[in-house]
């Protein structure tokens, strides 16, 4: 049964692999040239992300999915890609600390699970976004904010903070909507809400589930490409859940695969350089 | 176990049945009962109908000396109504107050069993008494009047209050939470920044459905000398002056409606969507059939 769907898994990333890339819109191709994908293998800088013989899942009778080793650096953009109800946010959910790992270690910028990091250090934007609905952009996007020492709530954070929120809105086209509360928004508005909470907060992690996906093609290549740069610039790490494969391999520098089964290791690495060739 | 239609209503005629033969072993005999309408009927006629409605003309004493078109207000009916309101709305501030943080502590969302479990007990507490207990108790601790009213009715706000507020937060989604414990949100943060936002629309409608039920209780707890309209009520109660309690009654009924049609308009502003067509105060007073 397991090694059926294991090979059911294979051919879809055979399938995967030979993919085109029509779906990807111009503009968020990954430039990156074979000699930076070597600079990033030989990443000398300690991890962001650092997970060994990790299992997850919600009850040790029935794991999600094993991940022996995985070590994410800063300035990388690592995408997760599966089939439906695999353990992707699950990991994401374990990474972030919401989740307890059934066993193995989850070390995150420097702190190893069950201590967390430092306040603002991991920026998370969950499948549904985890937005205050009834509040406006601004309280929103505040929540986020990093500003040292300033209270993240709306009227009493500081005027850093509020600019650091209102720069983020402005980023993601959203200076109109400032003052509306985020239940009025579309949902790609809200989307990109929770973008700019997360950009808002300068993180050194940021985790995203299916950020992209109920963006228009206009819209998705202006949030990737803010998100983007701002992984690249700020040396900070992106791990994104996407079920659009090709999307995925276009932005990512590695690209995870979660397969199917509970005791051998199946998370697979792929490079979009792999790809490519 | 599979629910099928003949199990949902079997289950159903199962329960009617069970109440009916409760109730029957309660009732020695049925028989007693023919009477009743007969004698509800001459109760009626002969101590409670019509109503006399000198309980809305000004008292003896003090002297009244507003304009005489407003001299209704020096009558025990107002100056009872008055502080009845005052009391529930005094009560229900409070307990607001006091019940949110403790309610906070009680969502097992957001704290451990150990911390939302004594919150819980204490909410229990102060909701397993009804507000006229707790008057009994304050009105001994510190003597008749309004204020022992306002701490009795404080107190089951707290307890009734806290319940429909930790079971509302309990509703929230998890998502907002999940992203700001990710973000490393401190718990006053999450308290203040998501949760108090995210419930706000149920939280000010169940404070506005409390302020109304604190009225009508309000009417109640006067019956232990805690204030309010209930004062005089007890008091033509024991002078067996019905038709004047019939007259409370009617009024107090009045002013429930009244409060009810306000509940209605300003639990509008805070529906779900907060976007939808707030009702007019003619939507409110005249049915839709009416209108059309």
């Amino acid at each position: 049964m397991k090694m059926s769907s294991k090979m059911l898994s294979a051919q879809k990333l055979s399938k995967i692999e030979n993919m085109g890339d029509e779906s990807i819109p111009k503009g968020i191709e990954n430039n990156r040239s074979e000699s930076e994908w070597w600079d990033l293998e030989a990443n000398s800088q300690s991890p962001v992300v650092s997970l060994r013989n990790l299992v997850i899942g919600y009850s040790s009778k029935d794991p999600l999915a094993e991940i022996p080793s995985l070590d994410i650096f800063p300035g990388e953009i690592v995408a997760i890609a599966g089939p439906s109800g695999i353990g992707k946010t699950t990991l994401l959910r374990t990474i972030a600390g919401i989740v307890r790992p059934i066993s193995g270690d989850v070390r995150v910028c420097g702190f190893t699970s069950p201590s967390l990091p430092k306040r603002g250090q991991v920026g998370y934007i969950p499948q549904r976004l985890g937005l205050v609905r009834h509040a406006t952009v601004m309280h929103n996007v505040l929540l986020g904010s990093n500003a040292s020492h300033s209270p993240r709530l709306g009227i009493f954070s500081s005027r850093k903070a509020k600019n650091e929120a209102k720069s983020a809105i402005i980023s993601m086209g959203l200076e109109e909507k400032i003052n509306e509360p985020v239940r009025r928004l579309s949902g790609g508005q809200q989307r990109r809400v929770a973008t700019a909470r997360t950009l808002a907060q300068s993180p050194s992690l940021i985790m995203a589930d299916e950020f992209l996906s109920e963006l228009d093609e206009e819209t998705m290549k202006v949030v990737l490409n803010k998100v983007t740069e701002f992984v690249r610039k700020s040396k900070s790490a992106l791990l994104f859940v996407e079920h659009d494969i090709s999307r995925a391999k276009s932005v990512a520098d590695r690209l995870l695969v979660i397969d199917d089964g509970r005791v051998n290791p199946f998370i697979t690495e792929t490079t979009a350089l792999e790809v490519s060739t | 176990m599979r629910l099928t239609k003949q199990r949902i209503i079997g289950t159903l005629v199962a329960t009617l049945v069970l109440s009916l033969l409760l109730v029957s072993s309660m009732v020695e005999d049925w028989g007693r009962l023919s009477d009743g309408p007969g004698n509800l009927i001459i109760f009626i006629n002969e101590s409670l109908w019509p109503p006399d409605w000198s309980v809305i003309e000004p008292q003896a004493y003090p002297v009244c000396t507003v304009y005489p078109l407003f001299d209704f207000t020096c009558s025990t009916a107002w100056i009872g109504m008055v502080e009845t309101i005052k009391i529930a709305f005094a009560s229900t501030v409070f307990g607001m107050i006091i019940s949110l943080p403790i309610s906070l502590l009680a969502a097992r969302n957001l704290n451990p069993t150990w911390v939302s479990l004594p919150a819980r007990l204490a909410l229990s507490v102060c909701r397993s008494l009804p507000s006229i207990i707790w008057a009994i108790f304050f009105v001994i601790l510190v003597g008749f009047g309004p204020f022992s009213g306002v701490l009795a009715m404080t107190v089951y706000t707290v307890g009734y209050l806290g319940k429909l507020q930790y079971e509302a937060i309990e509703g929230l989604s998890r998502t907002p939470l999940d992203a700001s414990r990710a973000m490393g949100l401190s718990k006053i943060e999450t308290a203040l920044g998501v949760v108090i936002p995210e419930s706000a629309n149920e939280l000010i409608s169940q404070m506005i459905f409390m302020f109304e039920y604190n009225f009508r209780h309000g009417t109640v707890i006067g019956i232990v000398g805690a204030g309010g309209i209930g004062y005089y009520i007890n008091l033509y109660l024991k002078f067996l002056q019905y038709d004047k309690v019939i007259a409370y009654l009617i009024i107090i009924l009045v002013v429930v409606v009244i409060i009810d049609f306000f509940s209605i308009y300003a639990r509008s502003f805070f529906n779900e969507e907060g976007d939808s067509r707030r009702p007019s105060w003619l939507d409110i007073f005249i049915p839709e059939i009416l209108r059309r």
